[in-house]
């Protein structure tokens, strides 16, 4: 139990989350948690925990004068920089304004540590709004954390070799899961989409293009330049999990049905943000790199 | 460029209240507010939303920005949400057809569940919007740190957040002033005819220095904080200091009472989503 400090914390926000899942399953309306769903439940919470046991023992959630003042920068950026995009009205896709602060919780993750890049996404999202005068949308604001916290975990591997390594095996999940849908969308090519009504099979060579087209380009990249590959893949992951979430949470949050949550937010959301993240993340790791090789901090 | 903070002193009630009772209050406001589908319901926390608004003191021109985004992306998402499903929840299962729009071939129909979905839920998001509008329009800035800290976050997390929030002036100063030297080289915010990728590379000459200077100069606050031996003692002081008084303990018990009731209620069955029966008439 001692080196694995929040254990306690943890059991206990499973329990309270299936707390939760049942009185919502009691109280809204709609599909019914079926058996088989609080089995899939106990599938996620088990793998949940697995991922808690593996990064608890690493000491990357530690908290020190350093990490409390990068907090503070890492929120104050990120805040003025969306304030700043907000005010000098950036092109905009749809109703999702551009907002290319989005490379600063993904650096602060990166260059600090998960916490870092959790506290800069989150009270950052927070301070941009405030400034703005949007108010408070606190699931927005745990996303944004998120896409902080993610690219953070990458400190759990303390050299490139290993980074680079768990990179390609992250990479190889991802590809693994499209494998499977490619496999299901060719076996099943009738399978109407619930939302779009297109059928399974109008998915297959979209989902093998670019399935390919990411392995070469991330394989490419991670032999030629290892730190910045590294960095884009760890902050892609950030975004997708971050701005997934805040989207899907939205769903019963605001009501919306699986389509406004994937067209109308997650969509516009990550594709914007993952530019950012390809573009200005190693532009700014870059300059993090030889500004600490020359002050020699 | 001048930063302003939304906050304005006002002799309102609602500033009088302590930060750590409005945050409770509306965080059980906006949780009963997410559980219930009835539009009457709905209605009267929109009701409460505005009256709140109102006593808050807040003008057209201060909260200006706000209505002009979040009422059209409310719109915008409540549109497509009528026009791809009946949301998430599933609220309705029945429908009862109310216009057909025919154009050639094509017939759309609009029911009057998904019309009274819609009203439900632009009504919530609007309610839930406002609702948070008004933390920071009538939180002082500099009470963010000190209020967390009551609200049982670390002393460590509660000092960063004050941090960033004095912090926020002199970063958007050292922005200005790097905007105004890269001007004054030549360089273009919004180049015209440059394609998007080329436009989004065009912030790295502001983003990069006022990003890297700031963390260089973090290193001096985190020397300067060192030395006043920072985290030596478990818990630390602060020079704000928050005490309940009565009308907050009432303003927690309400709004814990109000989240309770609701969840009784719907357990009770009450709250799901309504439809006007004189609408389904005929």
């Amino acid at each position: 139990m001692a080196g694995r400090p929040m254990l306690k914390q943890v059991l206990g926000a499973i329990i309270a989350a299936t707390i939760v899942m049942w009185l919502a399953n009691l109280l809204t309306q709609g599909d019914k948690a079926t058996g088989a769903g609080w089995v899939w439940y106990f599938i996620g919470a088990v793998l949940v925990m697995a991922i808690y046991l593996f990064f608890a023992t690493k000491p990357i959630w530690q908290v020190g004068t350093r990490e409390v003042v990068m907090m503070a920068i890492g929120a104050v950026l990120y805040g003025v920089f969306s304030w700043a995009t907000n005010v000098f009205q950036l092109p905009s896709v749809s109703f999702v304004s551009l907002r290319p602060a989005v490379a600063i919780p993904i650096f602060m993750g990166l260059a600090f540590g998960p916490v870092v890049g959790f506290f800069s996404g989150l009270v950052g999202n927070i301070l941009g709004d405030a400034l703005t005068g949007w108010g408070v949308y606190p699931v927005w604001d745990l996303g944004n954390g998120l896409m902080g916290l993610i690219p953070g975990l990458i400190h759990a591997w303390p050299n490139t070799d290993e980074r680079v390594q768990m990179t390609k095996r992250v990479l190889m999940w991802v590809a693994g899961l499209m494998v499977v849908f490619v496999v299901l969308t060719a076996l099943f090519p009738g399978v109407e989409h619930p939302w779009a009504g297109t059928t399974a099979g109008q998915w297959t060579p979209v989902l093998l293009i670019l399935l390919v087209a990411m392995l070469v380009v991330a394989w490419w990249a991670l032999r030629s330049k290892p730190d910045v590959a590294t960095a884009v893949v760890w902050g892609a992951l950030g975004v997708i999990v971050g701005m997934g979430f805040a989207s899907i949470a939205d769903i019963w949050v605001n009501g919306y049905s699986v389509a406004t949550a994937i067209i109308g937010e997650f969509l516009p959301a990550a594709g914007t943000n993952l530019v950012f993240d390809i573009i200005l993340v190693p532009i700014l790791y870059a300059a993090y790199q030889n500004a600490r090789l020359r002050s020699g901090r | 460029m001048l930063v302003t903070w939304a906050y304005k002193e006002r002799p309102t009630l609602i500033q009088r209240l302590d930060p750590r009772a409005r945050l409770i209050f509306t965080l059980c406001a906006m949780l009963a507010i997410i559980l219930v589908w009835d539009l009457r319901w709905l209605a009267g926390w929109l009701a409460f939303a505005l009256l709140v608004y109102r006593a808050a003191r807040l003008t057209w021109k201060e909260t200006r920005r706000f209505w002009m985004v979040v009422l059209p992306l409310i719109t915008f998402l409540v549109l497509i949400t009528a026009l791809t499903g009946r949301g998430g929840e599933e609220a309705y299962q029945t429908v009862h057809p109310w216009v057909t729009l025919q154009i050639g071939t094509w017939a759309w129909q609009i029911s009057v569940e998904q019309v009274v979905f819609a009203l439900s839920q632009f009504t919530r998001m609007l309610t839930l919007a406002i609702l948070g509008l008004l933390i920071p329009f009538t939180i002082h800035p500099a009470q963010y740190g000190v209020t967390f800290r009551g609200l049982g976050l670390s002393d460590k997390f509660a000092v960063a957040t004050d941090l960033a929030f004095r912090l926020v002036p002199s970063v958007a100063r050292d922005f200005q002033t790097t905007l105004d030297a890269q001007r004054a080289r030549g360089y273009e915010l919004e180049r015209k005819g440059a394609g998007v990728i080329r436009q989004i590379r065009n912030l790295a000459p502001l983003i990069v220095p006022v990003t890297i200077q700031a963390i260089l100069n973090g290193e001096d606050i985190i020397d300067a904080m060192d030395l006043r031996a920072f985290g030596a003692k478990p818990r630390r002081t602060w020079i704000v200091e928050l005490r309940y008084q009565t009308r907050d303990y009432i303003l927690i018990a309400l709004g814990v009472a109000v989240l309770a009731a609701t969840i009784g209620a719907k357990l009770l069955g009450y709250g799901a989503f309504w439809v006007p029966p004189g609408w389904l008439a005929g």
